[in-house]
């Protein structure tokens, strides 16, 4: 028998009991959608994990401190050489070098964080975690800018804002002004005349010696550059100001949360230049010193970021740097808590999509079961007509396949459906059909109808045809 | 073998029902030639329809030999049984047995779709075979828009469809009213005589028989006489 007639044989048995077939289909549309839609409902969940973990420092990012005496302890060779050298886990060029060298390192830039208060105006702004980041670095973030841009290669220092510093000035009481009055400072970050000092040490001394209340007029220096203060030599000298101009500022709005929202960045090299300039050999606030209290010639970096080539190698690249004795720390605990619990969810979702389809394959094999003993004379005529045997039994797994995929492709519909309600009501992408799904369902559908009929199919190809034709 | 097609030599078929064994056939031996319309005639619960099964290759006897076409039926398979009787032979029911949901044409067409013909073709030998059985206009009626004898007449064109070397029937006018019975007869016999067939039914009713070339008088599973 040619296939194409089976195929129609069997569309016309279906046709035939149109209702009930629809029933039928009807069950495991239902049990396809439920899968789906729980997969879907997983997969969401799974790439919102990601992105949260994207936008926290990425996926495949090792970021290494320096190392100490005890993180240097499990560190055989590192461990004695630290004692005598305590500049041997500091991170610098060197460094740089050597972890680049590793396999899988894509990319190792340094971060050296700065310190510095500003001035304009009436208020101030408290700079703690300024990231001072090679310039080249931070072009390949691709960040979108409000206003301004990068500065060039060379410039002198500038300063670029993430969208929400503003919100950190405070007025000349100290008192947070955005969070005290709702309003941000009156501060144009890119016009307003800043004055930076970068001695903070000093600073914070004159201003505890001095009067409290006193701030740096806008007017007192317009010079900027060089000038010294008037009028701050009180028991601690105030340090110098600077006015550094600011190259852009990051966009979003105040609530528009980004990984750069609360931080000032700017060149590396150009901070460089501008700290020898300020400090002239004595020490920078959060630079170790000699044991004689004389700075180090070179600058210690804060952070080294490292970029590995795949999320699978970042664990072992992670290991490595810890066991050289730095202190280095990844995402990738998290990435493997995130996956296993999206997984887990994915399986437990997906289980209880499953128990639907399950009744729905119940469902088909009683439909087929009953169509069965109603077609048993029929059955029956066509063995003594010569059907073969296997071509019965093709019949009504053909049958039972055609009723897989039209519950398949009809559940599939449904689950588009109800995952784009559900991101429509959500607003956020919380129910995900991987590519593949589309696929796969209509796939499976057809596999576990096909298996529902086997049984079935089975008693049909044993029927007898001698007592099917008898029973007139 | 010299010119018969059916052979049936000591044909037994004992049913055990429990402990209780019920010989349908004692010892039936008996020999159909080709182009012959043959009567299988006795009373009720004689044995008539279990020789026919037999012969058909429907059922195995419990003894003895059938040879059809050249071949051993008795010892053949499931499998190789519907082969024989998909080439071999033809079968009328006594309620016709038409599929519900098929026209004429299609009904007609289906022992020809098990035998793997394409649709063109296959559609093509049904229609001759519907006019053979002078139902040229009922071609694409369903089985409920006919008569009891206009169906049993697509029964007759389904099994003269594949050109079977034997064709069987069991009580094929059982169902039907005199007249209509009367015209189904001539219809077999014209068939048998005209196309050249070999025809072996089964009936309870000596009239009937009759129509036959040639009658097996069955009783007790035994052939009594023929005539
Ligand atoms: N499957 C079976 N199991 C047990 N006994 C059977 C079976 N088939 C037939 N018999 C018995 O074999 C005998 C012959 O039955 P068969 O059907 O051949 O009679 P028949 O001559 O065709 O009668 P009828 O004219 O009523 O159709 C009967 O006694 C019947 O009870
Ligand atoms: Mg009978």
């Amino acid at each position: 028998m040619r296939f194409s007639d089976k195929v129609g044989m069997a569309w016309s048995s279906l046709w035939k009991r149109k209702l009930r077939s629809l029933l039928t289909i009807l069950g495991v549309m239902i049990g396809v959608a439920s899968i789906v839609t729980m997969m879907a409902l997983g997969e969401g969940m799974n790439r919102q994990s990601m992105e949260m973990i994207e936008e926290y420092g990425g996926l495949r990012t090792v970021e290494v401190r320096e190392g100490n005496n005890q993180t240097a302890k499990n560190a055989s060779s590192g461990a004695d050489n630290a004692a005598s050298d305590p500049t041997k886990l500091k991170l610098t060029d060197n460094t740089i070098k050597t972890i680049q060298e590793m396999g899988h390192v894509e990319q190792v830039y340094p971060t050296l964080e700065f310190q510095a208060v500003m001035q304009s105006g009436g208020y101030r702004l408290g700079i703690y975690g300024g990231q001072a980041i090679p310039l080249e670095v931070l072009r390949d973030m691709k960040w979108e800018f409000a206003d301004g841009g990068w500065p060039n290669k060379g410039d002198e220092l500038k300063f670029v804002f993430g969208n929400m510093v503003i919100q950190d000035f405070e007025d000349s009481r100290g008192n947070a002004v955005y969070w005290n009055t709702g309003r941000v400072a009156d501060v144009d970050l890119m016009k307003s005349k800043m004055f930076t000092v970068f001695d903070t040490e000093a600073y914070y001394a004159s201003q505890n010696s001095g009067d409290g209340g006193r701030t740096a007029e806008a007017g007192d220096d317009l010079e900027g550059a060089d000038g010294e203060a008037p009028g701050a030599a009180t028991a601690t000298p105030a340090p110098k100001k600077y006015m550094i101009p600011t190259a852009g500022v990051l966009a979003g709005s105040l609530e528009d949360y980004k990984e750069y929202s609360w931080s000032v960045y700017c060149d590396l090299e150009a901070l460089e230049k501008m700290y020898k300039k300020v400090f002239k050999g004595k020490a920078i606030p959060g630079q170790p010193v000699k044991k004689n209290g004389k700075p180090y010639p070179e600058l210690f970096y804060s952070k080294l970021s490292v970029i590995v080539d795949d999320v699978e190698n970042v664990e072992a690249i992670q290991k490595e740097i810890g066991d050289m004795g730095y202190q280095a720390s990844s995402n990738s605990e998290w990435i493997a808590q995130a996956k296993e619990q999206s997984r887990s969810t994915q399986a437990l979702l997906g289980g209880i999509g499953a128990v639907s389809l399950i009744v729905a394959a119940i469902g088909i094999a009683n439909t087929m079961m009953m169509s069965i003993y109603e077609r048993t004379k029929e059955i029956g005529v066509m063995k003594v007509l010569g059907c073969g045997l296997f071509d019965i039994q093709q019949l009504f797994l053909i049958e039972a396949g055609m009723i897989g995929f039209g519950g398949g492709v009809t559940g599939l519909s449904l689950s588009v459906l109800v995952c784009l309600i559900i991101n429509k009501i959500t607003g956020a992408m919380t129910a995900v059909i991987p590519f593949w799904m589309y696929f796969a369902a209509v796939v499976f559908a057809i596999i576990v109808s096909m298996l529902a009929g086997f049984a079935p199919s089975k008693r049909a190809m044993s029927l007898s045809a001698l007592e099917a034709i008898r029973n007139n | 073998m010299n010119g018969s097609v059916i052979s049936g030599k000591n044909i037994y078929k004992i049913f055990k029902l429990g402990e209780e064994r019920v010989a349908a056939l004692n010892g039936v031996s008996m020999e159909v030639k080709r182009g012959e319309f043959v009567a299988i005639v006795g009373t009720s619960g004689s044995g008539k329809s279990t020789l026919l099964n037999m012969l058909a290759g429907l059922d195995k006897p419990t003894k003895g030999e059938i040879i059809i076409a050249g071949q051993h039926i008795e010892k053949m398979s499931e499998g190789e049984l519907v082969k024989f009787r998909r080439d071999h032979v033809g079968f009328i029911f006594q309620a016709y047995d038409l599929l519900p949901q098929l026209n004429a044409i299609e009904n007609v067409a289906l022992p020809l779709s098990f035998k793997g013909m394409n649709k063109s073709r296959r559609t093509k030998e049904a229609m001759h075979a519907l006019k053979q059985v002078g139902l040229e206009k009922y071609m694409r009626h369903r089985p409920t828009e006919m008569s009891g004898g206009q169906q049993q007449r697509v029964g007759i064109a389904r099994a003269l469809v594949v050109r079977p070397e034997i064709i069987f029937a069991d009580e094929p006018t059982g169902n039907l009213d005199t007249k209509t019975t009367i015209s189904v007869l001539h219809l077999l016999q014209e068939v048998v005589h005209e196309a050249g067939n070999t025809l072996v039914m089964v009936t309870h009713d000596n009239n009937l028989a009759s129509y036959a070339d040639r009658r097996l008088h069955i009783l007790d599973g035994e052939v009594v006489y023929e005539d």
